[in-house]
């Protein structure tokens, strides 16, 4: 198999997942698109590098959240804009299951950031293993880290689910 | 009131209209990269510099301009090293940026960005002076000859014009530029610092 239909394969099989970790990042579908681009630009570059050691899931999912990780500077101001317009609409009418989603990917990027990258493995069902070799966090600093996050996530869902 | 399994049944139902992917990743679209455009702009400049060190050494070989004293050319090879010297000082850079790697620990990765940000705010304070003193040093060098026999009037006027212009240039154009780069840095390697505590934070 040749680099190209390699990543092809890689692409297919682990896009939509980056995709959904961006989006919870951003939590807007532009910038999403952005850092989804950028994660399989940076998977196209260093291809070769890929020694086996880890699961391709694992290592293109430490790439997306290294891309994510330091492509927030240039957008934080953008991103806290739409974060407060979009909330207050969405939590006007939560009635559809999409709505329910949006309302979701708004509050995960409430969180700090690298929490919400945490978070969006966990409901993706990464196992807490992965998530922590991805992350470079221990697993029982993890665990604990997982912990809060939920109680957060949850808190700030029915704050605004509620309204 | 929802709980975490429920929030976790909202993410992965099969939305609708759920996020779908784009027939395909331009990968040959490398200006979209932060770091591509960062390493892009390091090596267009090494690579104008080579150039234009190149066009002086071709105008000092063929160019006929048969001075009478070695220093002016010694002047112009000063202007060459220069060029060159601030080519490879561009060219280590650049690799810099492209050493950085993106698939170990975010950790690690946000301490490589942060090394090449804090390695920038130094250079911005000495580089830039360093490279203007010797590139006027050598010009003024190659000047000599130049001025000689002139009237003393076109001398003054010239290099009154000259000096003007690398004053502003220098004390006003790059300094604002210094500055703005330099807050810019700082911001980046406070954000970059935030996060990395964020990651190294136990709870």
């Amino acid at each position: 198999m040749n680099q190209q239909q390699e990543f092809t394969n890689l692409y297919n099989e682990y896009g939509e997942g980056i995709k959904k970790l961006c989006l919870g990042y951003t939590g807007d579908a532009v910038l999403a698109q952005d850092l989804l681009q950028e994660t399989f630009i940076a998977v196209w570059s260093n291809m070769q590098k890929f020694r086996g050691d880890a699961k391709w899931s694992t290592w293109i999912y430490r790439i997306a959240v290294n891309t994510c990780l330091t492509h927030l500077r240039k957008k934080k101001d953008t991103l806290m804009d739409i974060e407060n317009t979009s909330l207050s609409m969405l939590s006007e009418e939560v009635n559809t299951k999409e709505q329910e989603v949006q309302l979701l990917y708004k509050c995960i990027s409430r969180l700090q950031e690298t929490d919400r990258l945490i978070i969006t493995l966990v409901l993706e069902d990464k196992p807490y293993e992965e998530i922590a070799s991805i992350t470079g966090i221990t697993e029982t600093n993890l665990r604990v880290k997982i912990h809060r996050i939920k109680k957060q996530l949850t808190q700030i869902y029915n704050s605004y689910a509620g309204l | 009131m929802q709980d975490f399994d429920s929030l976790k049944n909202v993410w992965q139902q099969p939305a609708t209209d759920k996020p779908t992917l784009p027939g395909e990743i331009d990968i040959n679209n490398k200006s979209k990269t932060t770091k591509m455009k960062l390493q892009q702009s390091q090596r267009h400049g090494s690579i104008m510099l080579v150039l234009t060190a190149i066009f002086i050494a071709c105008l000092a070989i063929f160019g006929n301009l048969n001075f009478i004293h070695w220093y002016t050319y010694g002047g112009m090879v000063l202007i060459i090293i220069v060029c060159l010297v601030q080519a490879a000082f561009m060219y280590a850079t650049y690799k810099k940026i492209r050493n950085i790697d993106d698939t170990v620990p975010p950790a690690e990765h946000l301490r490589q960005w942060e090394t090449y940000y804090d390695l920038r705010k130094k250079q911005n304070t000495w580089n830039m002076p360093v490279y203007y003193i010797a590139l006027n040093v050598a010009m003024a060098v190659y000047l000599i000859e130049i001025f000689t026999g002139r009237p003393l009037v076109n001398v003054v006027i010239f290099i009154a014009v000259y000096a003007a212009f690398m004053l502003f240039a220098y004390f006003y154009l790059d300094k604002k530029k210094i500055k703005r780069e330099d807050r810019r840095l700082q911001k980046i390697i406070g954000e970059l610092k935030a996060i990395e505590e964020q990651l190294s934070k136990t709870e």
